[in-house]
C-alpha cells in the first residue's frame, strides 16, 4: 500500500450554483501535520471548498480525499474530521452544554464522559462560565468561540476552520491562534482567513483561490523567501553615510526608508524596508546587517519578514479592481 | 451510504433530542396549543348539546335519561356520518348498507366515534404545524452542518421523523385521554371497558394516520431551504388534495380518486367494523409513510446542505 503523503487531497474539484462557477477544477494537497491557509478575496470559493471537503456540498466534478478516504464515504471519517463552518447557527433555545454534550453522545461517549470533555473544551475557549446559558443569550464573539470549541471536541485529526478569528476581539483572536498552533502537534489544520498577517504567522502552506480557480499553492516560506523583504525598525534614523555602508554589504540589494516616528518634536524611531539578494544565504546577510547596525550604536527594535504574502496575494488575485 | 451506516443509537439520540426540544421550540408549542384547542373544541361541540338538553330536562323537573338524549341526537346525525364515511344510503335495505354507521353509532360509544371522525379529518391539516420544520430551518441557518460530520444524513432524517411522530402521538394521547375521561365522568352512558377499548382504538388510528402526513412533511422539509415555504407547501399539498378531490368530483366524479394520492381516500377505514379491514388500512398508511420517507430521504441524501 502506498504511504499517504498528504492529509487532504483536492483533486479537480468543480462546483457550480446555477450559472455561477464557484470552483473550477481546483487541485492541491495539504501536507500532514501542517497548518494550511486557504486564501482568496470575497467570493473566491473558500467556504464552498470547505463545504465540499466536509461533504456538505456535492461537487459537480472531482474528488476529495481526507486521510486517504474519499469524503463521499464521509461516515468513515467520523470522529477524525471536524469543521468550524462559517455562518452556521446553533439552536438558540438550547443551553450550549446540552448541544455540545449531544455532539459527544453521537461520538459514542457516556453522558458523564461527554460532559467532562465538553467542560474541558469550553475552558479552552473561555466559555466554561456560560455553559448553562442558551445560545441566544451569548454575544457574537462568544458564539464564534463556541463554534471553535465544537470543532475541537473529540480530538479530531483534521480540522477545517473557516475564518475562525473574524469578528473576535484581539485577545480572543490571539487565544484562538494559540489554540490552532497547539493543534498542529496532533493533526492537520486547514484555515481560511482574510487576515494575511495572521495566515503568514500561523501557516506553513497556503493555497490562494480567485474567482473559483486555484492561483497559487505552496509553502509560505517559498513566497516570503522569494521576496526576501524584511521590515527593520531602528532606534533612530540612519544617516546617509550609514545607509551607504549598509547598502555596500554583500547580498543586501536595497534599504529604503519607510517612516520616521517623531514624538514631542524630536525624532524617534525609524522604519526601513530591507531587500536581500535571493542568491545569497539570507541568514548570513541578516546577521551581518544587524552586526553593522549595532556597531553604529543603533538599537534594532524590530526585524521581521515583510508582509510579502500580502504582496503575493495581491499580485496573483489581480487586486480589488478586477472584481 | 449504505444501510450498514444507519445507527440505531444515533437515531434514538436524535429522536429524543428532537422530541425534547420540539416542546421548547415554537413549532412544538404552537402544535400543542392548536391541537388541544381543536380537540377540546370538537369534544365541546359534540358534548354540549347533550349536556344542555339534560340540564333543561332536570330544570323542568323531568327525569333525564342521557342514553335517550344521545340516541335522539345520533339519529339526527346519522346521515351526516354516512356522508362522511362515503356511504350511499340505500333506502330499500338500510340495514345492509349501514353496517359501518351502525357499528360506529350503536355498537361503539357514538359520541367518541363522532369525535374520532372529526379528528381523523382535522388532524392531517394540523400536523404540518408540528412537522414542517424538521429539516428546513436547520438547512436555512446551516445548523445542520454541526451534525453532518458526526452522524449519517439517514440517521438525522429518520431520527427527526421519529421524534416528531413521538411528539404527535403524545399530544394525541393527551387529547383522547382528556375527552374519554370527561365522557366517562360527566355522561355516564358507556361502560368503562367499552369506552377505554374504543378510545384505545381511536388513539391507535389517529397515531398511525399521522405517520404518512408527518412523512410527507419530512419530504417537503428536506426539499426546501425555508421553514415558511415548507409550511405553506405542506398546507397546500395536504389540504389541496382533499379540496381538489371534493370540488373536482362535483364536476367530474372520478376526481374523487385524487384523495388516494394521500391517505384521505381511506383513512376513515381505520374505524371500520372488521378488524382485518382496519389493519389493512393501517398497513396502507404505513405504505404511504414508507414511500414519502424514501422520497424525502433520497432528496436529503443527495442535496447540498
Amino acid at each position: 500500500m502506498k504511504p499517504v503523503v498528504y492529509t487532504i487531497r483536492i483533486n479537480g474539484i468543480s462546483k457550480s450554483f446555477g450559472r455561477i462557477q464557484a470552483l473550477d477544477s481546483v487541485t492541491f494537497d495539504v501536507p500532514p501535520r501542517s497548518i494550511f491557509g486557504l486564501l482568496g478575496p470575497n467570493g473566491a470559493g473558500k467556504t464552498t471548498l470547505f463545504s465540499v471537503v466536509a461533504n456538505f456540498l456535492k461537487a459537480n466534478a472531482g474528488s476529495v480525499e481526507v486521510l486517504g478516504i474519499d469524503t463521499r464515504r464521509i461516515s468513515q471519517l467520523r470522529g477524525r474530521l471536524s469543521i468550524f463552518p462559517q455562518d452556521a447557527a446553533f439552536q438558540r433555545n438550547v443551553p450550549i452544554l446540552n448541544q455540545l454534550v449531544f455532539f459527544r453522545l453521537l461520538g459514542g461517549r457516556t453522558h458523564q464522559e461527554a460532559k467532562e470533555e465538553v467542560m474541558q473544551t469550553l475552558e479552552l475557549v473561555g466559555l466554561e462560565s456560560v455553559a448553562k446559558r442558551r445560545v441566544g443569550t451569548l454575544s457574537h464573539g462568544m458564539i464564534k468561540r463556541l463554534g471553535i470549541a465544537q470543532a475541537f471536541l473529540g480530538r479530531p485529526e483534521v480540522i477545517l476552520l473557516d475564518e475562525p478569528t473574524a469578528g473576535l476581539d484581539p485577545a480572543s483572536a490571539h487565544q484562538t491562534r494559540d489554540l490552532i498552533k497547539k493543534l498542529q502537534e496532533r493533526g492537520t489544520v486547514m484555515v481560511s482567513s482574510h487576515n494575511l498577517a495572521e495566515i503568514q504567522e500561523l501557516c506553513d502552506h497556503v493555497a490562494i483561490l480567485d474567482l473559483g480557480k486555484l492561483v497559487f499553492a505552496g509553502s509560505v516560506e517559498a513566497i516570503t523567501r522569494a521576496d526576501c523583504e524584511y521590515d527593520l525598525e531602528l532606534s533612530r534614523p540612519l544617516q546617509n553615510d550609514e545607509v551607504k555602508r549598509l547598502s555596500s554589504l554583500t547580498g543586501l540589494r536595497d534599504i529604503r526608508s519607510m517612516a520616521v516616528v517623531t514624538a514631542n518634536g524630536s525624532v524617534g524611531s525609524a522604519s526601513y524596508l530591507v531587500t536581500l539578494d535571493v542568491s545569497h544565504d539570507q541568514d548570513a546577510i541578516v546577521a551581518e546587517l544587524l552586526r553593522n547596525v549595532l556597531d553604529m550604536g543603533i538599537t534594532p527594535r524590530k526585524f521581521t519578514q515583510s508582509r510579502s504574502l500580502e504582496k503575493h496575494f495581491l499580485e496573483v488575485t489581480r487586486g480589488p479592481d478586477s472584481r | 451510504m449504505s444501510l450498514r451506516d444507519v445507527s440505531a443509537s444515533h437515531i434514538r439520540l436524535i429522536s429524543f433530542y428532537q422530541t425534547r426540544y420540539t416542546v421548547r421550540g415554537g413549532a412544538g408549542l404552537v402544535f400543542l396549543m392548536i391541537t388541544l384547542v381543536f380537540g377540546l373544541t370538537v369534544a365541546h361541540a359534540v358534548l354540549t348539546p347533550i349536556e344542555q338538553i339534560m340540564a333543561q330536562q332536570a330544570k323542568a323537573g323531568q327525569q333525564s335519561d342521557p342514553q335517550k338524549v344521545v340516541a335522539e341526537i345520533v339519529k339526527l346525525g346519522r346521515p351526516v356520518i354516512q356522508w362522511a364515511l362515503g356511504i350511499e344510503s340505500d333506502e330499500n335495505s338500510p340495514a345492509s348498507s349501514d353496517a359501518w354507521t351502525t357499528f360506529l353509532l350503536d355498537d361503539r360509544p357514538a359520541l367518541l366515534s363522532v369525535i374520532f371522525l372529526i379528528l381523523l379529518f382535522g388532524m392531517p391539516l394540523l400536523i404540518s404545524f408540528l412537522a414542517f420544520n424538521q429539516i428546513a430551518g436547520d438547512v436555512q441557518n446551516r445548523g445542520l452542518r454541526y451534525l453532518l460530520l458526526r452522524t449519517e444524513r439517514a440517521n438525522i432524517f429518520i431520527g427527526r421523523f421519529l421524534g416528531t411522530a413521538f411528539f404527535s402521538t403524545l399530544v394525541i394521547a393527551i387529547i383522547i385521554a382528556t375527552i374519554t375521561f370527561y365522557l366517562g365522568v360527566n355522561i355516564k352512558i358507556y361502560s368503562a371497558g367499552l369506552l377505554v377499548g374504543w378510545a384505545l382504538h381511536g388513539f391507535l388510528a389517529l397515531s398511525v394516520l399521522m405517520l404518512p402526513y408527518i412523512a410527507i412533511c419530512s419530504w417537503i422539509s428536506a426539499s426546501v431551504d425555508s421553514p415558511f415555504v415548507s409550511l405553506v407547501l405542506a398546507k397546500l399539498i395536504i389540504g389541496g388534495v382533499w379540496l381538489f378531490a371534493l370540488l373536482g368530483s362535483l364536476v367530474w366524479k372520478p376526481a374523487i380518486y385524487l384523495n388516494y394520492a394521500l391517505p384521505w381516500g381511506l383513512q376513515n377505514h381505520l374505524l371500520h367494523p372488521q378488524l382485518t379491514h382496519s389493519l389493512g388500512t393501517a398497513l396502507a398508511c404505513l405504505g404511504y409513510m414508507l414511500v414519502f420517507l424514501f422520497l424525502g430521504y433520497y432528496r436529503f441524501e443527495t442535496r447540498d446542505l
